[in-house]
């Protein structure tokens, strides 16, 4: 099986072999058409909570303000998810001409694009194309003749994943503790600097500048009714041919994707679990992989598409250790603002750590509500999924990890 | 009031001096007009930013799912071995911190270790070593 | 008008109210942590998570505003289950010891966590605690804080920040290493802290208190060779019985001072008497300051958190604050000296004990230049404490009467104990002294009451004296902004706490500003009954000043009852 090439086309890293096709279309179009199309192609945002871009802009176009906002968030740290870093590294220009055509569409005259503090890499590389792009006048006045200005600046991050939350990050822009906010106000109402703010994920502009260049037609032939177009998946864990593929929703199931792109498992291993989404989503059972990549799937299955990560796990992995190392990023990364997720979380961890031997009826039952009370009752999208893979393999392995003869659980 | 380089001027100050000393809260917050105790509350949320000196070489390695089924902790153990320092801590010559972190975005790449801003992939442990040893 | 149905019941309410306030209208508890009125909104705690027909997720009744049509259902089995849940999570990380620390903790009588488990019903705590390890900050003269005791709410950080405008405290961390701590982890004692203690009152359990003196306090009791005198402060009578179940605002003065003299102490003085000095003192010299060209407004000097304040954040302004010492430390110096010499106590066998509603006044005792002419410092609450301890039913005691001569005191003295009350003090009796005509109405309703900053202007002998009054130090910032601005004014009175002393940080749990406002009213009902109500007329002023110092502002006054202050910065 092949990739479908709509993003990994044209992976241009020189402005000067740059012509921004999709940024020259936009600008000749009314900004209302640039949303209109966007609309139309149902883009979903590629950051993991997948809201329709198009609609995203259209409420930050009719808000009425002085000043308005893009950011692109380059925050990814979902682990097991690389592919803004390779988009910021292999195609900046087509990051670069998305965030122009959002900002036109929006009507920002400033934007901030924010890289996680690690991707050293991606800052120098986006760095350097915001210096030549001021240069050649891409950014700045009067941007191609055509009257729209526009300046971007870099915010380089300084570790922390739960900047990767839109309303996080603004305040981490905004030089504060980056924690979410209370919604609403939604950041379209009331984001950076209390102005009209979209917040769009690397993925999510350079598609929006492919589908603005190749077309919502185009965009709209691929894929399936509820999934259209294509998705930047990385596959990784115990697998032999890791790495970033493009892949049409619904052209291959999870299987395909594993053993086609993958090469299947590496070393001959047999296979434990899929993690479909990053560790924020539920895990696939063997038996579970035979469904297409879309979102509609991979939610009727009981799990998510998320950010794109697709982790294989061979089987001889030991469960504790794995839901122990998972834990331990939710526990070490809540913001610490709201005390489910705060204290959930380390509570999990804390009886994980200790655990040798299976897991006690009445332990379930507790890490059960814990998740229940963090999913139901947490103040951001971090806190709400965070124990979506623990429970998921405590409910799909019980036989294994219960103590024996005690696996009645009420509810 | 613009605090939109507010993490720009802590980066640029920690190039300086290796960590944000506490003269230069005061300065951010005199210029801001904020209380001092949130710059440094603020600073101290961000997991790369320092109020106390590290090494001239901060050694992260990632421990995050895909990294960790890839035996990062061998990685970690080797580092932990060598260096004779534990997580988060700093060598007596001030030459290295070793910090276990989550994920650096090669997933694919892992086991994944970074030398301030270097990335190294598909790292073995006498690979390690020789990263190690090249900074000495 | 929004249209909204809370468990049921139907009712409307204005565009901006939020769930937990409408359901409060609908008579119904929502049970809150982070939750503070006055202070902003933080969405931390999720106790008041409730259920919004229509979503999916809970929501904070305290974040979420109203929308018209709004059904809203507040204890749902699904909100009753997630909230004990959650409730177990936070009492886990409470630090709850086999020690048995919820008995001996400050806050064992008015913990609001104990509040939130019957309100919400616990019966069953799942998870052992976590121990967090953290060192407590002893760093203070005036306030302890125990982290481990801390469930990280914020309340003391708005607290501190949002009313009293300075903001010593900050969130650090993140994860389960998030702390309240001060810059640089120095502790309290090391920062621009004003030790006012309204954090206190903010803190719903028991992570932030007083430095204790009340153990100092019995053993000095219980020593034979020692003379031990206690001064009661004027806001602490309108307080104190609230801590044995009175309604806010009980005047309780002469079953106190009963109470105090069952608890041993050799005499049983009164503040008051030198908030009558203070008025004589500081209004010779705001009179000499106007007749001679000094440095004008002169600010008032009794509140050691503003004192703090100024050397910190103003000390450009020190020329213009009174010398006078505080009422509290005129009373030690005039005790270690007059009332020594009197009754031939040697200095070091007198000890001086002040009953205050305030944290800050045990900084002051400390301050080099006070010489220790206060021992120790009891807040409210520690009295109230030593009380219980003693078996005494305070409130049942017949009332008593202070000794002499220092428990004399005139109603002026009274109403130091609320805002506005030293400015109406002192103009009282600057009126009388300057004109010699008796002032006719005695009450400035102007300098009255919980508006944050008040003016009034009074014509004395040809001269309109203007002046102003703040409290609450997010006032006092703004009052000062103002002033250095340029606004003009004679005299400015200053306090730390809002409504005044009666509002202060060591006054019984919970100080809202209903209570303070009803402490306020006893004060001044306390100075209306009194014959009178000038301190120029308190007669036991006049043979002090006859006896031993000489007249107002002469050498042994200056020597004895003013003082100097430092310039600090940030």
């Amino acid at each position: 099986m092949e990739e479908t090439l709509f993003l990994k086309r044209e992976e241009v890293k020189d402005i000067n072999n740059y012509d921004f096709p999709a940024l020259k279309k936009a600008l000749k179009m009314k900004q209302e058409d640039v949303i209109v199309e966007v609309k139309r192609s149902t883009l979903k945002g590629r950051g993991g909570a997948g809201f329709p871009t198009g609609l995203k802009w259209e409420l930050a176009f009719k808000e009425a303000a002085d000043k308005k906002y893009l950011i692109c968030n380059g925050d990814e740290g979902e682990p097991g998810t690389f592919k803004d870093r390779y988009l910021l590294e292999e195609s900046p220009l087509k990051v670069l001409e998305g965030i122009l055509i959002a900002a036109y569409a929006i009507g920002a005259d400033e934007g901030y694009i924010y890289i996680r503090g690690e991707y050293a890499k991606p800052i120098r590389v986006f760095s350097r194309v915001i210096e030549e792009a001021r240069e050649k006048g891409i950014l700045g006045e009067n941007i191609f003749g055509s009257g729209f200005n526009f300046d971007l600046y870099l915010v380089k991050g300084a570790g922390a994943y739960v900047c990767g939350d839109e309303t996080s990050l603004i305040n981490s822009i905004e030089g504060k503790r980056g924690r979410s906010r209370i919604k609403p106000p939604y950041p379209v109402e009331k984001g950076l600097f209390d102005k009209p703010t979209v917040v769009n994920n690397v993925e999510t502009l350079a598609s929006a500048a492919e589908i603005i260049n190749q077309g919502a037609d185009r965009y709209l032939s691929l894929g399936t009714e509820k999934s259209r177009g294509t998705k930047l998946v990385c596959l990784s864990g115990d697998i032999r041919n890791p790495g970033i593929y493009e892949l049409e929703f619904g052209q291959a199931t999870l299987r395909e994707i594993i053993d086609d792109f993958g090469g299947g498992l590496k070393n001959g291993s047999g296979l434990k679990f899929v993690v479909p989404g990053g560790i924020s989503t539920s895990i696939l059972l063997e038996d579970e992989l035979d469904i297409p990549y879309t979102y509609e799937d991979l939610d009727a299955a009981g799990s998510s598409l998320g950010s794109g990560a697709v982790i294989v796990v061979g089987e001889d992995h030991d469960l504790i250790d794995l839901m122990l190392n998972v834990s331990r990023f939710f526990m070490d990364e809540t913001c610490g603002t709201c005390f489910p997720c705060r204290e959930g979380n380390r509570q999990i961890y804390h009886m994980l750590k200790w655990k040798k031997n299976g897991f006690t009826a009445k332990e379930r039952q507790l890490i059960k509500d814990i998740g229940k009370t963090i999913h139901l009752a947490a103040r951001c999208g971090l806190g709400q999924t965070s124990l979506n893979f623990i429970s998921s393999v405590l409910d799909k392995f019980e036989d294994e990890l219960m103590v024996r003869g005690d696996i009645n659980v009420e509810g | 009031m613009n605090y939109a380089n507010f993490l720009e001027r802590m980066h640029n100050i920690q190039d300086t001096y290796g960590y944000i000393p506490e003269c230069e809260i005061d300065k951010v917050a005199r210029e801001f007009n904020i209380p001092r105790s949130k710059v440094y509350g603020t600073i101290r949320f961000y997991s790369m930013f320092y109020t106390e000196p590290t090494g001239k070489y901060i050694i992260r390695v990632c421990d995050s799912l895909s990294c960790h089924i890839n035996e990062s902790k061998e990685i970690v153990e080797v580092i932990k071995d060598y260096l004779g320092i534990d997580n988060g801590e700093t060598t007596e010559d001030r030459k290295f911190t070793l910090e276990i972190v989550e994920c650096l975005g090669h997933c694919g790449e892992g086991p994944v270790m970074m030398v301030n801003d270097h990335i190294y992939t598909h790292v073995s442990k006498t690979m390690a070593i020789e990263i190690l040893d090249k900074c000495v | 008008m929004l249209k909204v149905n809370i468990d049921g019941q139907n009712l409307e309410v204005a565009e901006g109210t939020t769930i937990l306030e409408a359901a409060k209208k609908a008579h119904i508890k929502i049970p809150t942590l982070c939750y503070e009125e006055g202070l902003s909104i933080y969405g931390g705690c999720r106790l008041c998570v409730v259920e919004v027909e229509g979503e999916n997720l809970l929501q904070p009744a305290c974040a979420t505003e109203i929308r018209d049509g709004m059904i809203v259902r507040t204890h749902s089995p699904k909100v009753r289950e997630v909230r004990k849940t959650l409730f177990e999570l936070i009492i886990a990380s409470h630090d709850i010891s086999c020690e048995l620390n919820c008995l001996t903790c400050s806050r064992n009588g008015s913990c609001e966590l104990r509040k939130v488990a019957e309100d919400i019903g616990i019966t069953e705590i799942r998870l052992s605690p976590i121990n967090k390890g953290y060192g407590e900050d002893k760093s203070s003269y005036a306030i302890m804080r125990e982290p481990n005791k801390c469930i990280t709410c914020g309340r003391c950080i708005r607290k501190c920040e949002e009313v009293q405008g300075i903001g010593i405290f900050t969130m650090a961390n993140r994860g389960p290493a998030t702390i309240v701590t001060t810059f640089g982890d120095k502790g309290m004692g090391n920062v621009e802290c004003t030790n006012c203690g309204q954090c206190i009152h903010a803190c719903p359990t028991g992570a932030l208190h007083e430095v204790y003196h009340y153990e100092s306090v019995w053993d000095v009791l219980h020593d034979e060779s020692k003379h031990v005198v206690v001064q009661t402060a004027p806001a602490v009578r309108v307080a104190i019985s609230e801590a044995f179940g009175d309604e806010p605002g009980t005047i309780a003065t002469g079953q106190m001072v009963a109470a105090l003299r069952r608890l041993g102490f050799d005499k049983v003085f009164d503040t008051n008497f030198s908030a009558d000095l203070t008025i004589m003192e500081e209004g010779t010299e705001l009179i000499q300051r106007i007749k001679e060209g000094g440095t004008l407004p002169l600010f008032t000097s009794c509140s050691p958190g503003w004192i703090k304040f100024i050397e910190h954040f103003y000390p450009e302004f020190l020329p213009h604050l009174s010398s006078c010492k505080s009422p509290q430390q005129m009373f030690g110096a005039i005790a270690k000296s007059y009332y020594a010499e009197k009754n031939n106590i040697p200095r070091e066998d007198l000890v001086v004990v002040s009953v205050m509603p305030c944290t800050a006044k045990k900084f002051e005792a400390k301050r080099p230049e006070m010489d220790g002419d206060v021992d120790y410092v009891l807040t409210t609450r520690e009295l109230a404490g030593m009380i219980k301890a003693a078996g005494i039913d305070m409130v049942n005691l017949e009332e008593e009467e202070y000794d002499r001569i220092m428990g004399t005191s005139t109603g002026a003295a009274d109403i130091f104990g609320a805002t506005g009350g030293v400015m109406e003090a002192a103009l009282r009796t600057a009126y009388e002294l300057i004109t010699g005509k008796e002032l006719e109405k005695l009450d400035f309703y102007d300098v009255r009451g919980m508006t944050g900053i008040k003016e009034t202007e009074v014509e004395i002998d040809g001269l309109t004296v203007r002046a102003a009054v703040a409290h609450g130090l997010g006032n006092v910032r703004k009052l000062m902004e103002m002033i250095k601005a340029g606004k003009e004014y004679h005299f400015v009175e200053l306090m730390a706490c809002p409504g005044g002393c009666i509002g202060g940080g060591g006054q019984p749990i919970p100080t809202t500003d209903e209570i303070r406002q009803k402490r306020i009213d006893s004060i001044y009902q306390i100075d209306k009954n009194k014959k009178l109500r000038k301190s120029h007329e308190n007669p036991y002023i006049k043979k002090l000043y006859d006896e031993y110092l000489g007249e107002p502002g002469s050498h042994r006054a200056h020597e004895l009852l003013h003082t100097h202050y430092t310039a600090r910065g940030v």
